[in-house]
């Protein structure tokens, strides 16, 4: 640590922080309290993590892992929601007292993880308990751990805004460049800790493990509030930036983490099985990112494609429902499920040349619902109806086949690995693909007909064809998704394919952030990792998914991961910006 | 057989009827904020699911077996429980986002649309499957004597009746009416609109209003014609419908009845006439929908400039 320059771009504090405060607004009046609110929101936090959360143990076991009585016996001894709360709670302390660059913005990031651990908790054992008895009052006592964690939280929120909130500093170091590489290196490495811990956090949801989908909420809006934090701090923006200084190494490690998923808790078949799925999502994202996120173009039955490429490979697969008696192997498969999609996707983008905006959206979901319709008729005996293709074979190398487990020397590997080693291997492709493509001379012109294609077709873009083409390649890239989909799953139905598996694509594309390719991972992860972590709330699943698809349109428009220009512009301004050029007109999708 | 294809002609134009009352909820509110509104197939569908509640729950038993009491309390309570919900809608989803870019609403449509899906699906008492919707209106049909005759189904009258009575009425309130001309102004030009001391915010809230109370009212007679509702008929007939309005011209009201016509004899007719049979007259009505808003956008009687989304 030699050469740690401080030298952050804009500084934060002096005349600036003054004109925050003014848009705290309401709260200006408690400016001179901010830190008091702040340190007091804290020891609340920790306080609530002590005090207990049930007055009684549940019927299906005691769910704060450590129960009430355990606290005179082991005093430091929180587990689970409750050591994330205390750490939450000793962080904000620390945060208050001492002078850190962009403070405010990571209290308010860690008072959102403390409400939504105390919320998720709370409304849980509430539930679980069978109403205010199980939190409230009871025979012998109150529980008052999930009130006093929420009220330190809300100080927490009112604390951070109350003081106003500076920019998040920009940090300007560099090291030495081996220094750095070994740096991400760490810093990829705990990534692949944290999502394993994600992905296997609250176990598999099933009858026997109720409390799956609780503790992995709370988990997720703890790991949430942590990494806002750090975004807040400015750390995750300088890591960003050290990776882009090392580009092709990144890539490398990040590839190699991937790889070594197996290797985690995450490494037994059922978690091999959820990656996967979510690789063929997050792939399908990618291509459905070129022609939403690039090419602006909304694609309403974009599923059709990751359909088609599953059902050519079905019936090229040798199953006994397959058209074709042939058996070809899968390499050659994928090639022909990816081309037969992108023909399909040329015809489909082909009334482009002619039809615009929302009658483009919904030409592309009549495309859709004709597919579905066709599937489900089993047109020309290819899709087996409602009855499905079933039976296809696995892939298989060399006598391998790719749903065996893997046993190298010493090492057993879980059933399923070198289906997901091969996802992984596809994904990095289209990533690959998506990201060459966007800097090219044809992502330019996407991007320039999605800001306005009349002028992008002044300029000399040759918007047809161009246009043709991002269907093209984003339906080839959803082909090749659906032969690996075809092989993995076995069994391919026209159920997978329906308007509603598209607008979760969409919804994927747009939770993460349109035009990026870790918005489109993400997006495809989260979306495709709750529903199989919430069972127990299955039957809201498709009601929440709904209102959080409102709810994130009306708050967050720009996604998770915002392209640098989206950000531009549908984020909204700081007052003392200037505003960007092209956002008031309101681009034409 | 002419005494097929004359009974699958009546099936089409009362299906067409029926499409086209909902077809007017998606033709005025694209005409007014350009916004193809998917949740409008759920407010049809809420509607007859607020009718099926008002039978179950509140009315008395002599009531239930009188139709000509029960038909309009139906209609006025599917009609309230729709227009509650798409103005519930505007307000707290839609206007939040007004000069949003385009995207924006047209996904928070789609979340609504499955939202309330869910909703009714998750809340009312057994609607997970299809239930059974109350006669409401004469049962039965008048045979009409050609060939091996023709049924017309009383419900089925009562359909285009209702339908074209609401249609002509709207027409006149719109042509008519101040608020009328008012809605008219704001699908123009919203801006000067507001010069000229109309708040837009308020037409676009009479919009759906209007478009909800429709679309109730279509819900009912829906219910009472087949005998049974579930949850997925909002958006498959409100995809119908949008096609009905594009095809008769976004923004143009007898374009929507006429688009809903049509649909509904392109469904009869190729389900009975057009290989595949009834498997595939879903396919022919989004043919027709491809095809007219690649070669014809504008519709039969829309203007041609208001088409440039």
């Amino acid at each position: 640590m030699t050469t740690t320059e401080d030298t952050r771009a804009p500084a934060p504090r002096g005349p600036r922080h003054g004109a925050r405060v003014e848009r705290a607004g309401r709260l200006a009046a408690l400016a001179g309290l901010a830190t008091p609110l702040r340190v007091a929101g804290g020891v609340l936090t920790v306080v609530g993590t002590y005090l207990p959360w049930a007055t009684f143990v549940l019927n299906e076991g005691a769910y704060p892992s450590k129960a009430t009585l355990e606290f005179f016996t082991v005093p430091l001894g929180v587990t689970g929601f409750r050591l994330h709360l205390l750490l939450f709670g000793v962080a904000a302390v620390v945060l208050a007292l001492v002078r850190v660059p962009g403070r405010a913005r990571m209290l308010r990031a860690l008072g959102w993880g403390v409400v939504a651990v105390a919320l998720v908790n709370g409304v849980w054992i509430t539930v679980a308990g069978g109403g205010l008895g199980a939190v409230a009052a009871a025979d012998g006592g109150v529980a008052f751990g999930a009130f006093v964690a929420l009220a330190g939280g809300v100080l927490l929120l009112v604390g951070a805004a109350a003081g106003g909130l500076e920019a998040a500093p920009v940090w300007q170091w560099r090291f030495n460049p081996w220094l750095e590489r070994l740096l991400l290196l760490v810093v990829f490495a705990l990534l692949l800790v944290l999502v394993a811990a994600v992905l296997t956090s609250g176990g598999q949801g099933s009858a026997a493990n109720v409390y799956a989908g609780a503790v992995f909420l709370s988990f997720l809006g703890a790991v949430g509030g942590f990494l806002a934090a750090l975004h807040a701090s400015g750390l995750l923006t300088w890591i960003g930036v050290v990776s882009e200084r090392h580009r092709g190494f990144s890539v490398l490690v990040l590839l190699a983490c991937a790889l070594l998923l197996p290797l985690t808790s995450a490494g037994t078949e059922y978690w091999m099985t959820v990656a996967a799925n979510i690789g063929v999502y997050a792939a399908t994202a990618i291509g459905l990112n070129i022609v939403v996120g690039l090419a602006g173009l909304l694609d309403l039955g974009y599923v059709a494609f990751l359909g088609i490429g599953a059902f050519v490979a079905a019936n090229l697969s040798g199953a006994a429902g397959a058209q074709f008696g042939i058996t070809l192997p899968f390499p050659v498969v994928m090639v022909i499920s990816a081309v037969v999609a992108g023909v399909f996707g040329a015809i489909v983008g082909s009334p482009t040349l002619r039809v615009r905006g929302d009658y483009l959206a919904i030409v592309t979901l009549a495309f859709g619902e004709i597919f579905v319709r066709s599937a489900q008729n089993n047109i020309g005996g290819l899709t087996g109806g409602s009855n499905a293709i079933p039976g296809i074979p696995p892939v298989s190398v060399a006598g391998t086949a790719f749903n065996d487990e893997v046993v190298i020397g010493g090492l057993r590997l879980p059933p399923g690995v070198l289906y997901y080693v091969l996802i992984v291997l596809i994904v990095a492709a289209v990533m690959l693909v998506f990201a060459n493509l966007k800097n090219s001379r044809l992502g330019r012109a996407w991007i320039a007909i999605r800001e306005d294609e009349d002028a992008a077709r002044a300029m000399g873009v040759r918007t047809g064809p161009i246009k043709i083409l991002a269907f093209l390649i984003g339906a080839m890239l959803a082909g090749l998704a659906g032969a690996f989909f075809a092989h993995k799953t076995a069994t391919v139905s026209y159920e997978s394919f329906r308007f509603l598996e598209s607008v979760t694509l969409l919804a994927a594309v747009i939770l993460g952030g349109m035009g990026t390719i870790p918005g489109a991972v993400l997006g495809a992860s989260i979306l495709f990792v709750l529903p199989e972590k919430l069972r127990e709330f299955a039957d809201y699943r498709l009601l929440l998914f709904g209102l959080a698809l409102v709810l994130i349109m009306r708050f967050r428009p720009q996604g998770l991961v915002p392209d640098a220009h989206r950000r531009a512009e549908l984020a909204p301004r700081a007052p003392d910006e200037p505003p960007p050029t092209s956002a008031v007109a309101g681009e034409r999708s | 057989m002419l005494s097929t294809l004359l009974s699958q002609i009546v099936n089409g134009l009362v299906l067409g009827a029926l499409i086209g009352l909902i077809a007017l909820g998606y033709t005025m509110v694209y005409g007014i904020i350009q916004l193809i509104n998917f949740a409008h197939g759920e407010i049809f569908m809420i509607g007859a699911y607020g009718g099926l509640a008002m039978f179950t729950y509140l009315l008395p038993t002599f009531v239930q077996q009188q139709w000509y009491l029960a038909l309009p309390l139906l209609l006025v309570a599917g009609a309230a429980v729709s227009v509650a919900v798409a103005v519930a809608m505007e307000r707290f989803a839609y206007r939040p986002l007004r000069g949003a870019p385009r995207l924006a609403p047209l996904i928070t449509a789609l979340g609504v649309s499955v939202a309330l899906q869910e909703a009714v699906r998750v809340f009312y008492p057994g609607a997970t499957s299809a239930l059974p919707f109350p006669r409401i209106f004469l049962e039965g049909s008048y045979i009409v004597p050609i060939g091996d005759g023709v049924p017309i189904r009383y419900t089925g009258v009562l359909i285009i009746v209702v339908s074209l009575a609401l249609a002509v009425g709207l027409q006149l309130f719109v042509d008519r009416s101040r608020l009328g001309r008012a809605m008219r102004a704001t699908a123009q030009d919203r801006d000067v609109a507001r010069l000229m001391g109309i708040d837009p915010d308020r037409v676009i809230v009479l919009t759906f209003v209007l478009g909800g109370l429709l679309a109730g009212v279509a819900g009912i007679l829906y219910g009472a014609d087949l005998g049974f509702i579930n949850i997925d008929i909002g958006f498959q007939t409100g995809i119908f419908a949008f096609t009905a309005a594009v095809l008769g011209g976004i923004g143009s009201i007898r374009g929507a009845i006429v688009g809903g016509l049509v649909i509904g004899l392109v469904k009869a007719l190729g389900g009975q006439y057009l290989p595949g049979g009834t498997a595939y007259d879903y396919v022919w009505i989004f043919v027709v929908l491809i095809v007219v808003l690649v070669f014809r956008p504008q519709g039969f009687f829309g203007e041609t400039e208001r088409v440039r989304a």
